[in-house]
């Protein structure tokens, strides 16, 4: 079941400098779009362009040529408005150690314009759902990795956002962190929301995406649904259709 | 531009970095216990090093006693330090009163003596009793020069070259080098040739003196000898005058005696050179920690990205970080300036406490307006420092950026030693060393004259401040600055 598109980019691309003063394109004319209520996976080998198309989407990065709009906003013109209705997470993501967790999260509430009530509120669904409430006020450099990345989760969805980009969020977990965040995204998905989920794990890809999109080289190779990737690969897993894919491409 | 979200940032950057411990060690730590510790222990064991030189009897060596046999004599009597001489230094030691400063007074008038020594606690009746004691029953004028040289004799063991090792006139310099740098002898002097005779025939007999210039035993015996042959020339003067039948004012046409006038001493000089040179640098020293932490620091922990994505403007979050470095600096520049101030109250400094007998203090209004002085400063440092943390990819990479910088603002803040350089309009519009002088003005009482001057300074600053903190705003909005590598 999806929703109304909540993520349109068209022909995004972005250069950076290179060492030798010439550019190089990271990321190439991408077009796709992807709904509310759908898990959107985007595929990719090391240095393919995914977390630079994430970092697009979410504003981080301001596009060379293309446009985007998110949430119904255009990436280059209305910034901010794009940045209220995302949540973002990577693998990188990390945390205010001297903080404690209710403290770091508090801080992103503000920031998004929450009131202290709303956050408290939050706070406690949030950290009640993810069994973090033992750990609420703890500074954040004494918890376990699995709890900062739950932390950040927390951090990420605290304002309802309608978009959720996750960048290879689940990289270097243990399973039960993996699994808080694979239950977030099915979560998210029930409610109709729309989650950008970039990673390496085909596990993940199987049991979570709706669509996938496979990027290489910066080019967007095929945008399509998991049963058309199995079709092509003759029935097979998702894995040997990705993998054949980035064959006929090479 | 949203002052909530600004707030937010501030709110929470503060308590990040109040409850980081390096940088507390910076900011309160460095200013309020480090700076006066360093300082006393600089002072004490510089004191006590020289007073342990002062008590070691140094051997100055005659190379031909038989020029001059009465005067060899004299200054082996004179060259040994006395018990009474030893009991009067103690005394004096008890009410801080140091040798230096019966030295610097030695001309001065009765008045400032007695100002110093009514300062110190000493009673008339106690000195004069302990004066009358050192000097066997002598009558001893109370001058800063008398009571100094009975106090403070050289302790010198004169003794003859009786073996003619130093004989050889082509081989004396390099042997005496030797001797001095083995410490077998302090220094060495010679007589002219007849020199007793040239002394009673009211001639004029040369003195030689060699010592060795690196080594602090060579020099203080050489100053100790210079100061024991004056006072025999003097005295020598003295019989000759005498026996002519000439006052003592014969040879003494002109006695100058220098009068202190009331206002800014020697201690205000020192404390106004000082404390800028204190001030400018521990603003910078104590913004720079908290420089790091927001900026390379976010990079570090992974946490840029998330403040990226969040709907804030990029200035709201470099105001937000420029405001409690800003704070960081201001603290560190106020603590330093009161814990110095408290230390030189409680009279930690030993060395400067002696310095004069006049007292370092300023108003509320000279206070507040040093304050206003180095904000400006202040905010300069806080959006450099912020420009080159963000820059940098980590805490290891934004420390060496910005130590090269530590030292090259050393140079310009050292001005307020300078002597000469004064607060003009060119200087004004020269940041860091407008303040730096500026300071020095305002501790030396001299604000007054300098109001024209300050505004221009605030001005100037102030622009100069502003100008920064936009850099920083659209250094901040750069990808190559934020995502650098």
């Amino acid at each position: 079941m999806s929703g109304p598109p909540l993520v349109i980019a068209e022909g995004l691309c972005k250069d950076f400098p290179s060492r030798r003063g010439q550019k190089v394109r990271a990321v190439d004319g991408v077009t796709f779009s992807a709904l509310g209520g759908e898990v959107f996976g985007l595929l990719g080998v090391n240095g393919a362009g995914k977390t630079t198309t994430l970092r697009l989407l979410s504003t981080m990065l301001r596009p060379s040529a293309g446009e985007a709009r998110v949430c119904g906003h255009s990436l280059l013109r209305e910034a901010g408005e794009v940045r209220r209705c995302i949540g973002f997470l990577s693998a990188a993501t990390g945390v205010y150690g001297r903080l404690t967790a209710r403290e770091m999260v508090a801080y992103f509430g503000r920031l998004h314009g929450m009131d202290d009530r709303q956050i408290s509120q939050r706070t406690e669904e949030l950290f009640g759902r993810l069994q973090l409430e033992a750990f609420a006020d703890v500074r954040c450099d004494s918890l376990s990795t699995g709890n900062r990345q739950k932390v950040s989760i927390v951090r990420a969805i605290l304002h309802d956002p309608p978009l959720l980009i996750l960048d290879e969020a689940t990289a270097g977990l243990d399973v039960l962190a993996s699994r808080a965040i694979v239950e977030l995204v099915k979560d998210c998905r029930s409610r109709g929301k729309c989650v950008l989920f970039s990673t390496h794990r085909m596990d993940e890809v199987e049991a979570l995406c709706d669509r996938v999109a496979i990027i290489h080289r910066g080019r967007l190779l095929s945008c399509s649904t998991l049963s058309e990737m199995r079709a092509r690969a003759g029935g097979g897993r998702i894995e040997e259709a990705f993998v054949a894919m980035l064959g006929e491409a090479s | 531009m949203s002052p909530r979200a600004i707030a937010t940032v501030f709110g929470k950057e503060l308590r990040d970095v109040l409850r980081d411990r390096r940088a507390l060690m910076f900011l309160l730590v460095l200013p309020i216990l480090a700076i006066p510790a360093l300082m006393w222990l600089t002072t004490e064991i510089t004191v006590h090093f020289a007073q342990k030189l002062s008590q070691e009897k140094l051997v100055m060596l005659v190379l031909n006693p038989e020029a001059a046999p009465d005067l060899w004599q004299e200054l082996r009597r004179r060259g040994e330090a006395t018990h009474g001489a030893k009991r009067l230094a103690e005394y004096l030691a008890r009410h801080r009163i140091g040798r230096e400063e019966l030295e610097r007074l030695r001309d001065a008038s009765p008045r400032d003596m007695a100002q110093l020594l009514s300062e110190r606690g000493v009673r008339w009746e106690e000195l004069e009793k302990e004066i009358a004691i050192s000097s066997g029953g002598g009558d001893i004028e109370l001058t800063g020069g008398a009571i100094a040289n009975l106090a403070f004799p050289p302790n010198l063991d004169v003794i003859a070259d009786t073996e003619r090792e130093f004989a050889d006139p082509a081989k004396r310099e390099e042997r005496l080098a030797e001797a001095v740098r083995t410490e077998r002898i302090a220094a060495a002097m010679d007589f002219s040739k007849d020199a007793q005779g040239q002394i009673d025939g009211e001639g004029s007999a040369k003195v030689r003196l060699y010592y060795l210039e690196s080594s602090d035993r060579s020099e203080l015996a050489k100053n100790g000898m210079v100061r024991l042959l004056r006072q025999l020339g003097a005295e020598i003067v003295e019989r000759r005058l005498q026996a002519r039948g000439l006052p003592d004012t014969f040879n003494r046409p002109l006695v100058v005696r220098p009068e202190r006038l009331p206002g800014a001493g020697l201690l205000v000089k020192l404390m106004s050179q000082l404390l800028p040179y204190l001030i400018i640098l521990f603003a910078f020293l104590g913004a720079v920690y908290p420089a790091i932490d927001l900026g390379a620091g976010e990079k570090e922990r992974g946490t840029l990205e998330t403040l990226l994505v969040a709907p804030v403007e990029r200035l709201d979050l470099v105001l937000g970080k420029f405001l409690v470095v800003t704070l960081a600096a201001m603290i560190s520049a106020l603590l330093t300036a009161l814990s110095l101030a408290v230390s030189l109250r409680l009279g930690m400094f030993a060395m400067l406490s002696q310095a004069g007998a006049d007292s370092f203090s300023f108003s509320l209004g000279e206070a507040a307006l040093s304050l206003l002085l180095v904000v400006p400063t202040c905010c300069i440092f806080a959006a450099g420092l912020l420009m080159l943390s963000l820059f940098s990819r980590s805490f290891k990479e934004a420390q060496s950026a910005i130590s090269p910088l530590q030292t090259l603002l050393i140079l310009p803040a050292f001005v307020s030693f300078l002597p000469g350089v004064k607060l003009d309009w060119g200087i004004c519009a020269v940041p860091v060393v407008n303040v730096t002088l500026a300071l020095k003005e305002v501790f030396t009482g001299n604000m007054d004259r300098h109001l024209g001057h300050i505004g221009l300074i605030l001005a100037s600053t102030a622009v100069y401040a502003a100008l920064m903190l936009w850099a920083a705003a659209w250094w901040s909005r750069r990808e190559r600055v934020l995502f650098r590598g």
